[in-house]
């Protein structure tokens, strides 16, 4: 049985196979693409800044980000400051939490039983698009991150500005998220605990716990993140043994004939990327907690995405106490990027999982340029013997209606996965 | 009850950044007390895709995000027929966004003679030709979600809107980007000392801003009620022209030292003679850093 869905940033098929009266396999069909990577080529390095973002309208900015590393990289010793650094980390911190709180209020909340939220998903992002503004001029889609730094000069009362959109968005997540204090929600270890709250992440789990959806969507328990800054780690996470030694040569991207979206596998193997899977390689322990007595299911995956909302929050104001306003925002690359023959590359964390960019420039044009987005990880289209991570999710549910909520727990975005 | 008017938002080839500006939109509450979708690329609507293609569902308004080519489809059908078919039946369609007016970057995805819905760059095409009357452009790329709500509130009043050459409200697109920018004094001094990450300086005569020859309202109305991209620093890329993207961003195509775009209105011989006079000035306070002592 074909089902379209849609509002995924764009639609997909699937097609569902029952055996027994439970569905034993799903093809994911992806029917339309844009070319971004042939848009690309021959264009001027710095013309990426601009057309990157332009991949998709939820997480644009991370796209930016993996745009101007990879651009970096093709630098031998590039600098930058901290400064810039911790600015381009805050920037993209927002970027997360808007895609979050939307994932949450506008995708998850209707599948159990609740009318889409609108106004609290829009309340939320629009503090931290308006966060984003402060820095990068606006949001969505600002080329505010260029090779060398950051175009903006911030200053102190910049700075108390973006304060009071954090804050005035963790007074959110503490008023309706779940009710109580931020500091006693990110002191908590124990993921049942959550259910004594109220709010509307407990709510939803108390639903899944009540409709004994605790074992659904399992995958195969291995989770990858290759982006590192402040505040995520590097590495991969089988069944919560965590190893940091993982190297992008062992990423393989290959063509489906059915769909417009490429699969991608580390060593051969389908990994899990997302919230969750940063969680896990992060060793969080309320998400560790929640996995080791749910595995990697529904209950932590929608427990790991909000609950970062939640972390990031609190690093973005971490991260601001440290930045050195004395320090340059922007250096100036020792030769222009006309100039450079060279390739280069990127991983950065985006809302979904694990984003990278590759390039090659040749006297500063751009020859060849790659993209490997998150979706593409947590949505590869395997086959019966070998499926891709959501596949296997949702392999041995009984329902279409409940295959496409454990479809959509991996915040499917088609645009992004198809490029 | 009062009527809330129906609408009809429809994607074709697009990045969604236009869905996502739009929820930026600070009054949503009061907004969808006026107006209901009966489709939206993210908000809950009462019909599924696959009833607006199958079906004639009655609204009011169409709203067209993303380039256009009859190879595109949407739940399997043209994105061509499915516009054809409500822009019969709406008053009123605005074209949402630069790719959706002239064709923007997916003109280039690869799709047979992708464009805008009336035009492929600057040029008017023939396809369409017959919706001219009822069209609203609204560029940008994404749009400004208040330019946006602000021509809906108006198309449910009946105001008469002046449009340009281009179908653009002359309310948002008669003003240049430039018009507003905090750097302006750096622009008619011809002071040009910008460098990135720096709050001073102008970056049309080296930056590639193209801001002066771009119709918009960005630095009027402020994007995410904060700020816009050449108050942080950052050239005015041009997304809402025809042209948009250009090749080089970032820095400033020049015939004889002279800049090739000039502002709006500027003669090739007007801006020589001002740029002599500004040269006598020497105004030590745009010279100097604006936290100097
Ligand atoms: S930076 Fe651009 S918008 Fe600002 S004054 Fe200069 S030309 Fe105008
Ligand atoms: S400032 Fe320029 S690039 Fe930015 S949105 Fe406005 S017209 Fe587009």
């Amino acid at each position: 049985m074909i089902k379209l869905i849609e509002k995924i940033e764009g639609e997909a098929k699937l097609n569902f196979n029952f055996k027994d009266d439970k569905i034993d396999f799903v093809d994911v069909e992806f029917m339309s693409t844009r070319n971004i990577e042939n848009i690309l080529r021959d264009k001027r390095a710095f013309d990426a800044l601009v057309i990157n973002p332009r991949v998709c309208g939820i997480c644009g900015h991370a796209h930016l980000i993996a745009t101007v590393e990879a651009l970096e990289s093709c630098y031998n010793n590039l600098q930058l400051s901290n400064k810039a650094k911790a600015i381009r980390e805050l920037t993209l911190n927002f970027e997360l939490i808007q895609n979050h709180f939307k994932w949450f209020y506008l995708t998850m909340l209707p599948f159990f039983g609740h009318k889409q939220q609108i106004l609290k998903a829009t309340y939320p992002t629009q503090l931290m698009g308006k966060a984003i503004a402060a820095l990068g001029g606006q949001y969505p889609h600002t080329s505010y991150a260029v090779v060398g730094g950051v175009v903006c000069e911030i200053t102190q009362m910049d700075i108390i500005k973006i304060e009071s959109y954090i804050t005035q968005t963790l007074k959110f997540v503490e008023d309706n998220l779940v009710k109580v204090d931020s500091k006693t929600l990110l002191a908590c270890k124990d993921a049942d605990a959550l259910l004594d709250f109220s709010g509307d992440l407990p709510e939803i789990l108390i639903e899944i716990k009540k409709r004994d959806m605790l074992n659904h969507a399992k995958s195969y328990d291995r989770f990858i993140a290759f982006g590192e800054n402040s505040f995520f780690k590097k590495g991969k996470s089988l069944k919560a043994r965590v190893s940091h030694s993982i190297s992008l040569k062992d990423v393989k991207e290959s063509e489906v004939p059915s769909s417009f979206a490429k699969n991608v596998s580390y060593k051969d193997k389908y990994y899990e990327v997302g919230p969750l899977a940063r969680a896990m390689v992060n060793k969080t322990t309320l998400v560790v907690d929640a996995h080791k007595k749910y595995g990697d299911s529904l209950f932590s995956r929608i427990l790991a995405r909000v609950f970062e909302i939640l972390e990031l929050l609190n690093h973005s104001k971490k991260l601001i106490d440290k930045i050195d306003l004395d320090e340059p925002s922007y250096i100036e690359p020792e030769f222009d990027i006309s100039k450079l023959t060279s390739s280069g590359y990127s991983a950065v964390e985006a809302a979904r999982g694990t984003l990278i960019h590759k390039v090659e420039l040749e006297e500063g044009i751009i020859k060849n340029y790659e993209i490997i987005t998150p979706t593409q990880w947590n949505l590869s289209g395997g086959t019966r013997e070998k499926p891709g991570v959501s596949q296997k999710a949702m392999v041995g549910l009984s329902d279409i209606k409940t295959a496409e909520l454990v479809f959509k727990s991996f915040d499917v975005c088609s645009v992004c996965t198809t490029h | 009850m009062k009527k809330k008017m129906r609408i009809l938002w429809l994607s074709a080839i697009s990045c969604n950044g236009n869905t996502h500006s739009f929820l930026n939109y600070p009054y949503m509450e009061t907004f969808l007390d006026d107006f209901e979708f009966i489709y939206h690329p993210v908000i809950d609507s009462k019909y599924l895709l696959q009833d607006i293609v199958s079906k004639l569902i009655s609204c009011d308004i169409l709203l067209i995000e993303g380039a256009i080519s009859r190879e595109f489809k949407r739940a399997d059908v043209s994105i061509v027929d499915i516009i054809e078919k409500y822009s019969k039946i709406v008053q009123k369609i605005v074209t949402v966004g630069t790719c959706a007016t002239f064709g923007g970057i997916f003109r280039e995805s690869g799709y047979k003679n992708t464009s805008g819905l009336h035009f492929d760059q600057e040029k008017q095409i023939e396809n369409f030709k017959y919706l001219l009357d009822k069209t609203i452009s609204i560029s940008g790329c994404p749009i400004h979600p208040e330019v946006l709500v602000n021509t809906l509130y108006a198309i449910k009043k009946s105001t008469t809107l002046r449009l340009d050459g281009f179908l653009r409200p002359k309310a948002f697109y008669a003003y240049t980007v430039h018009n507003g920018c905090t750097r302006n004094e750096y622009f008619e001094y011809k002071v040009d000392n910008h460098k990135f990450g720096e709050l001073e300086g102008c970056m049309y005569y080296e930056h590639g801003c193209q801001a002066p020859f771009t119709h918009g309202s960005c630095n009027k109305i402020l994007w995410n009620e904060v700020n816009s991209k050449t108050r942080a620093g950052l050239p005015c890329m041009g997304c809402t022209e025809p042209s948009f993207p250009r090749q080089n961003l970032f820095s400033t195509k020049k015939n004889m030292s002279i800049p090739e775009n000039l502002p709006v209105g500027v003669s090739k011989r007007a801006y020589l003679t001002l740029a002599g006079i500004t040269k006598a000035f020497k105004i030590d306070r745009l010279e100097k850093k604006l936290f100097d002592d």
